[in-house]
């Protein structure tokens, strides 16, 4: 189990917080999250629906609605982000950090040909430097994502879906950004078209040494692309690590417990699924405490009344739950160091 | 379930809100929806205060709309009365009895009844000249004149003194130019009013929403022929359409609500029927559908409570237009027989009498036409924004 | 496998040649200047039968049929050619009202269980509109019929959920109450499409687990459509996997994925990720895309993106489901070469 080669730091995450204003109340969507994302590796985001990651990944970029109340730091080589004025935000978005959506079709504007995107991307940012090199930069560019130059006089319609996607890839990689969000990229992708996008990633991460947050609610394709998993769980991250130490030895019950209820393909693999009782739980008003603990098979009574906090565990391993931490008030085994085995 | 998605914080919201009683649902609403809010109630209420006057109206009218009670062209807040007296003689107080003197009033039916009102005895003159000569010459006691006429008259001629101030009769918004206390045909004139917009309404939303439904959810070529008739008959000038009814069908109340129906059938038409298309195609329907369910078990139980929402929005904005086209109506003087009150007869007298500078015979009536077509079009408006809520930010 | 169709022998569903062509919606200018209609290939000459008590599965990414062979499969839509026989009876040959009262013997678990039950229903009313519909007759049975079948899908006490309304329940309780409206009127097949897709992946096993459990209480046969395979493989008993509206692959489904002799097949499999990350995929995938269904490749309809094509056949011919394994049928040319 190689451990992830620490590269430089490249944004840092410290106590983030973000709310949403609703009818019956303000709703934590992401509640004390820490988080460090190193250059040049690839970080899956994951959780059910609801959790929290998505949130995340628009806060890094400042790109919520104005509904949302965000505390907390986010520092982009070191600059914080959330006091980035409008100017500085332009920059940030497009060259900084950059985003892949879940949905290529509405995401491209039908009455702007293929080339005009990507064009007007740059030329968002950098207005010197003549068309001519500029269309040639593009083409190229495309070229290397496996689109034909011919198709840039394109219009998003006359494109399958998997070359619109390549085209939203293009659009996140054209201003050589450092860090690229993917959200929920594969989402309403077929299986193979699905793989291909994961492949795609991962040679635009070799090729131009770009950093990815893989942002899924699809715990296998983190198996398959990531370096580093983050899982998050009713807005909070439960647990973070190397890929391989995360699905080899997961230590929160969440992870435990997701890793036993998704299916797998292979024949070989565990025929019975664990089904994790309970569902998620509602936002307007989570669980005290730690949030899992009404559907955890280990909770002990300090889980429903103090929230532990995200504490490392092992170099490069952090993990947000009692078993893995004391306190005065716990009644229950003493913290283990040793990772738990999955089921 | 998750709350970041629209749909889901929708749920959410609304499974907490059930638990709440209605008021407290009604105020938190105000939260949630901002403006709108404030528009559908203020349109609630305009229409709450007026819908309250109509049943009210024996009660609140002070007096009989059609009678013609107060002086010709009383001033707003009634105006006071003056009686002019010979000089020096007979001062007369308040609420003086007048049994037993002569009054001189000009020659109108108003003036006759004001005098036995007054108990005193009438005479009549021709005109205020000869009225005035009347009184100089002895023949009456009292002379009953406007009191806009009176300073005039009292400044001209030395010998007259105005006396009786505010003589009983008080008209707060005025008399038209029969004497006709404004008030009291506002308050009965809404009767009319609404009466024939409810009425119109009610009338179009029976016959455009069964059509509707019908042609949504048969289609074929029920649909196309039934789609071409209602767009001829939307295509064409809404007025025009109900002068054109009105004429046809002669004067009445009933005529008018039917003339001004034919015009609201295709808008009831088309929205029902789009609506009836979209959620055709809703899995709910499909579900049902593979359920066994039979057609008109879909079409009650399935397609029409999902309608019913924007029926009313569309019914709300129809009273509103028809409240204006039956004021138009009745300004041109088709439709409604001359002895029921309607405001907008009030209106075109009004016009008439606008030079002469009685301004208050149309502008009240013009206002409360104004106010109540407001006000159904901001709760229809209201209502629309609230149930139909546009894709905006959390 | 052309055993006649019938109750008799543990047949309940059989699909012959089944067909079916949507025409594109085109203006009247386009259809003026092109001079004819196209049609979309949904479903191009499917055959298979569903075995009673099996739960078979129909797998397939977008565009592959998979869905319409469902709703032609209980009647939702008509089959352009093809029969679809259930319980010896074919669909096509029966009048409207006695094919609505069939449908209380096939029913429908939908994906989105928000939007397939009616947001004005009360849940009590939605469960206990198939049952009136079916059974008209028994009045006061009625309550008692949807009380048990909540409590079978786990929502209980009943009580609480009869007069609730489905924006009030959370997605897992919806889906359970779409089964609930599918299984009250104790049908014989369930045509279950992608009926666990909308769940929260910590909710999906449950919602499995209680399908398994269910069919095995009321004895019932399952359609399972989905396009993702992991599931598949803790449901279904047999698979059939189609491509562009053709099947090209259909047994057991341990021994289809033991052996995955169609080279779609074998690429679909590999597409899909595992949870181990020692178990990453080093198979490239298919070149290119899921073509248009209007203009579907000639002969074999995956050649242009097969890596094992040899063009002069496989553009050429289309190829037949061929049983090269006991019970296990492929339709490629060249299928001999994996075994």
């Amino acid at each position: 189990m190689s451990p992830v080669t620490p590269g430089e730091l490249l944004l840092q995450v410290c106590n983030l917080n973000v709310s949403y204003k609703t009818r019956t109340g303000p709703v934590s969507a992401v509640s004390d999250v820490s988080l460090d994302i190193y250059r040049g590796e690839i970080l899956g985001l994951v959780g059910e629906s609801g959790c929290g990651k998505s949130t995340l990944g628009r806060a890094l970029m400042r790109m919520l609605p104005r509904s949302a109340r965000i505390e907390g730091q986010i520092l982009f080589h070191g600059r914080e982000v959330l006091g980035f004025d409008d100017r500085q935000l332009r920059e940030l978005r497009g060259r900084g950090i950059s985003m892949i959506f879940q949905d290529p079709m509405t995401s491209l504007n039908p009455v702007q040909r293929i080339g005009d995107h990507l064009t007007e991307a740059v030329q968002v940012h950098e207005s010197d430097g003549g068309k001519a090199d500029l269309r040639q930069r593009i083409g190229t560019l495309v070229e290397r994502l496996g689109i034909m130059r011919q198709r840039l006089s394109d219009y998003p319609h006359q494109l399958s879906g998997g070359m619109r996607q390549r085209v939203m890839i293009g659009l996140g990689v054209v201003l050589s950004p450092d860090l690229i969000i993917a959200d929920e990229a594969t989402t309403s992708l077929d299986v193979i078209v699905a793989a291909k996008l994961l492949d795609q990633l991962r040679e635009i991460r070799e090729e131009f040494g770009v950093t990815i947050i893989l942002i899924t609610h699809n715990i296998a394709q983190v198996a398959e692309l990531a370096d580093r998993v983050a899982v998050m769980y009713a807005g909070r991250i439960a647990e973070v690590g190397s890929v391989y130490d995360v699905f080899d030895g997961p230590q929160h019950p969440y992870t435990q417990g997701l890793l036993r209820s998704v299916p797998s393909i292979k024949l070989e693999d565990r025929e019975e699924l664990y089904k994790m009782p309970g569902e998620p739980p509602n936002l307007l008003s989570p669980p005290a405490g730690c949030r899992f603990h009404p559907r955890c098979p280990e909770a002990m009574s300090i889980c429903s009344r103090i929230a532990p906090g995200l504490l490392p565990t092992m170099p490069g391993r952090l993990v947000n739950c009692w078993l893995y931490q004391e306190h005065s008030e716990k009644d229950g085994p003493a913290a283990r160091t040793t990772a738990r085995g999955a089921a | 379930m998750a709350v970041t998605t629209p749909e889901a914080l929708r749920t959410q919201t609304a499974a907490v809100l059930d638990k709440v009683g209605f008021l407290r649902r009604f105020l938190r609403a105000r939260i949630w929806h901002g403006a709108e809010w404030y528009i559908t109630v203020l349109g609630g209420a305009i229409l709450v205060t007026v819908a309250g006057v109509t049943v009210l109206a024996p009660v609140l009218a002070p007096h009989d709309p059609n009678e013609f009670i107060g002086a010709q062209f009383t001033v707003p807040g009634g105006g006071r009365q003056a009686l002019l007296a010979r000089n020096g003689e007979v001062p007369i107080a308040g609420d003086a009895d007048l049994a037993g003197v002569v009054i001189g009033v000009q020659r109108n039916r108003n003036g006759a009844n004001l005098a036995k009102r007054l108990g005193a005895e009438g005479v009549r003159f021709e005109d205020q000249q000869a009225l005035v000569g009347g009184l100089k010459a002895g023949e009456v006691d009292l002379i009953l004149i406007d009191e806009s006429v009176g300073q005039e008259l009292a400044a001209a001629d030395s010998q007259l003194e105005l006396v009786a101030t505010g003589l009983g009769l008080r008209f707060v918004l005025g008399t038209d130019n029969l004497g006709r206390d404004i008030t009291s045909r506002l308050i009965w004139g809404a009767r009319t009013v609404l009466g024939v917009a409810l009425s119109s309404a009610l009338l179009a939303s029976s016959f455009g929403i069964p059509l509707g439904l019908l042609s949504g959810f048969v289609a074929g070529r029920l649909d196309k022929v039934l789609s071409l008739t209602m767009d001829s008959i939307y295509s064409f000038p809404g007025f025009l359409l109900a002068i054109a009814m009105a004429t046809m069908l002669g004067p009445g109340v009933i005529n008018v609500a039917i003339a001004i129906s034919v015009i609201y059938i295709p808008t009831f038409f088309r929205v029902v029927r789009g609506q009836v298309l979209s959620i055709k195609e809703q899995l709910y329907v499909e579900a049902a559908r593979s359920l066994g369910a039979r057609a008109t078990d879909i079409l009650i139980r399935y397609i029409f409570p999902n309608v019913i929402p924007s029926v009313v929005v569309v019914f709300s904005l129809n009273i509103a237009d028809a409240i204006l086209t039956e004021a138009g109506l009745s300004f041109i003087g088709l439709g409604l027989p001359p002895d029921v009150p309607d405001w907008g007869y009030d209106l075109s007298k009004g016009h008439q009498f606008l030079i002469a500078g009685y301004w208050w015979m149309i502008t009240f009536p013009g206002v409360l036409i104004s106010l109540v077509a407001a006000g159904f079009s901001l709760l229809g408006e209201g209502l629309s924004e609230m149930l139909n809520p546009r894709l905006s930010e959390t | 496998m052309n055993s006649p169709s019938g109750a008799a022998n543990g047949t309940l569903v059989e699909v012959r040649g089944l067909t079916k062509w949507f025409p594109v919606q085109t203006g009247l200018l386009d259809r003026l200047l092109a001079g004819r209609t196209d049609y979309v290939h949904a479903v191009d000459g499917v055959s298979f039968e569903i075995r009673r008590g099996e739960v078979f599965g129909l797998a397939g990414e977008s565009g592959s049929g998979k869905t319409t062979v469902g709703r032609l499969v209980i009647h939702l839509e008509k089959p352009t050619e093809g029969t679809v026989h259930f319980d010896g009876v074919d669909l096509a040959s029966l009048s409207s009202e006695d094919l609505r009262r069939l449908r209380r013997r096939m029913q429908v678990i939908f994906q989105d269980p928000m939007a397939s039950l009616n947001p004005r229903m009360s849940i009590r009313a939605s469960i206990e509109h198939p049952v009136r519909i079916h059974f008209p007759d028994d009045r006061e049975g009625h309550e008692g019929m949807v009380r048990e079948i909540l409590e079978r899908v786990g929502l209980t006490p009943p009580e609480i959920f009869l007069d609730k309304y489905p924006h009030q329940l959370s997605g897992g309780q919806r889906q359970r109450v779409v089964i609930a409206r599918a299984l009250v009127t104790r049908p014989e097949l369930v045509l279950a499409d992608e009926p666990i897709a909308m769940a929260d992946v910590s909710v999906r096993a449950l919602l499995l687990d209680l399908m398994i459990q269910l069919k095995e209480l009321l004895s019932l046969t399952y359609l399972f459509i989905t396009h993702d395979l992991a599931t598949a493989r803790y449901i279904c008993d047999r698979i059939g996997i189609m491509y562009l509206g053709k099947l090209c692959e259909i047994g057991d489904l341990r021994e289809v994925y033991a052996h995955p002799l169609h080279p779609y097949t074998q690429a679909l499999m590999a597409a899909v990720p595992v949870p181990d990350p020692h178990g990453r995929r080093t198979q490239p995938m298919p070149v290119g895309e899921i073509p248009n269904a209007i203009n579907p490749p000639s002969g074999c309809r995956f050649h242009p993106r097969c890596p094992v094509a040899r063009l002069d056949r496989c553009s050429v011919e289309e190829p037949e489901l061929r049983e090269l394994r006991p019970g296990h049928r492929v339709a490629c040319h060249f299928a001999e070469d994996f075994l």
